[in-house]
């Protein structure tokens, strides 16, 4: 038996068509879009220099975008399968002979082959991202960060290469056949209305089953969701004491919290800190990985702590915490969260003390803030 | 100035295990597949044929669902990112709720499958 390459005609399906190939496109690219659109916020929340502030309300609204971000990647799995399923035969057209044609050939191929590559590449390293692994030797954010501009770029080519087709299908009947492959027209099991259903069914179904880590009331439903929601105070830990390099020693009785206003500066024990007037709040922690919980957290008024020093308000404020790894070890907190009222240096959750993993003896929860900024072991607070 | 050169040596080193890092995470995925799930969702629709006709459809469906279900779960059925020291994230017994997909699945299979038989589907072959 002789064993070829396939041929773009040995591919006979009539589901193979554009006309499915473009509506499950659709809602591929309102994914794509919702997800650049909320990657975009959350690169900024995390940017060293924000030139127009980040805002600090709604308080939960880091909340909310990083949910949509890592939900609208995961309801993307299912659709981009499909549609790369409709497309594959593509990858068998023959190329032309002819250089112009050949050229136009290469083209074209490339930047699909620069969209599909960028876009797997954006949703595996974003899926294994948001379940804490990272095996890959380049630094996540930025890439995944630089890459996303890349699919948007050539999501954009490839849209507008196709838009005569697009319009074509989209304003006909899902079974037309004028942009098919002369080749597609055996019936399948599924009608092409079917396969469109069921790419988006898979995509609901991938939404239900994981969007609980960050939305409570699917909680029990999402069997797959990175997290259940539980821990201690009823907020779970991304990075714990001991991954963070610091000793227990450190955050003992010697504890002491540094605030300083250019030569002014006040020491503080966690005593102090309780002996101060508390407030409560209730704010979410948003992780930059996607899951998300509210707590209940007690503790002291950033801007009162600042008045000890006799801070003006307006003024940045320079956190350091204790941690010896991981980036965000120093942080900015930018004078509109310094000096909202619901911005605490928090010492309780759930009227309990913090756990040595959520920040004891202290730890900064301001609203509308990515994770990665909610600093824990915070040790120095320096008004700028 | 040896030091120096050493040391922009190992930055670039540094940068080269990181973009080479990129270029294999970009092609793998795209090769993966072309290579690799192209061709098995090839192989899996020519043995449709096999089922009883009513039971095609809903199978198929449930075949491209669990597909998609499966392979992004893999991060959290593997538990590869779980850290020992943090039982709080990765907390759930994935296999056993994947398992619960496959069975809820199953049943949609059944139950479809039955309305399709008495709708006539296993009368007329093909569809």
């Amino acid at each position: 038996m002789k064993v070829r390459a396939p041929a773009e005609s040995d591919f006979t399906s009539r589901l193979r068509s554009p006309a499915v190939a473009a509506r499950v496109g659709v809602w591929l690219g309102v994914c794509f879009g919702v997800c650049f659109v909320t990657g975009l916020i959350s690169h900024y929340g995390q940017a060293a220099s924000q030139p127009v502030p980040f805002p600090t309300s709604p308080f939960w609204g880091y909340r909310l975008s990083q949910g949509l971000h890592v939900t609208s990647g995961i309801a993307a799995i299912p659709l981009l399968l499909v549609k790369l399923w409709t497309v594959y035969p593509l990858l068998f057209r023959p190329i032309p002979r002819q250089v112009r044609a050949l050229a136009l050939d290469l083209l074209e191929k490339g930047s699909i082959a620069v969209l599909v590559s960028a876009a797997i590449f954006q949703l595996v390293t974003g899926l294994a991202n948001s379940t804490q692994w990272y095996p890959w030797s380049f630094s996540f954010r930025s890439t995944h960060y630089a890459m996303a501009w890349v699919v948007i770029g050539a999501l954009v080519v490839h849209i507008a290469v196709k838009l005569p087709v697009i319009r074509d299908v989209l304003g006909g009947d899902i079974d037309e056949t004028a942009h098919d492959r002369p080749e597609a027209t055996e019936e399948g099991d599924l009608s092409r209305r079917g396969l469109v259903r069921t790419a988006l069914f898979g995509s609901t179904l991938a939404v239900l089953a994981t969007a609980g880590a960050t939305v409570p009331w699917l909680r029990k439903v999402s069997v797959l969701g990175v997290t259940t929601g539980d821990g201690p105070g009823g907020v779970p830990i991304n990075r714990t004491l001991t991954e963070a390099g610091i000793e227990e020693a450190a955050v003992g009785e010697s504890f002491r919290l540094t605030v300083t206003y250019g030569d002014a500066e006040v020491v503080l024990s966690r005593d102090d800190l309780a002996a101060m007037t508390q407030h409560v709040v209730e704010l979410p922690i948003a992780c930059v990985e996607g899951w998300s919980a509210s707590g209940t957290w007690g503790g002291v008024r950033m801007r009162d702590l600042l008045a000890l020093v006799e801070a003006p308000t307006g003024r940045d404020v320079q956190v350091r915490s204790l941690q010896t790894r991981y980036a965000f070890g120093t942080s900015l907190l930018w004078s509109n969260f310094a000096d909202d009222e619901r911005t605490l240096l928090a010492l309780e959750l759930d009227g309990e003390p913090l756990s040595l993993d959520h920040g004891y003896p202290c730890r900064v929860i301001a609203p509308n803030r990515p994770g990665v900024r909610q600093t824990k072991w915070v040790e120095r607070l320096e008004v700028l | 100035m040896a030091a120096g050169v050493y040391g922009a040596l190992m930055l670039l080193d540094d940068a080269f295990a990181a973009l080479f890092s990129v270029a294999i995470w970009l092609a793998g995925g795209v090769l993966l597949h072309d290579f690799v799930l192209g061709p098995l969702a090839v192989a899996a629709g020519r043995l449709t044929p096999r089922l009883p006709s009513a039971t095609r459809a809903p199978v198929v469906v449930a075949v491209i669902v669990l597909t998609a279900i499966t392979l992004l779960a893999i991060p959290v059925l593997g538990r590869f990112g779980v850290s020992p020291g943090n039982p709080t994230l990765l907390d759930r017994n994935y296999w056993a709720g994947w398992s619960g997909i496959v069975a809820l699945l199953a049943i949609g299979v059944i139950l479809a499958s039955v309305v399709r038989a008495r709708r006539g589907h296993g009368v007329d072959p093909g569809r």
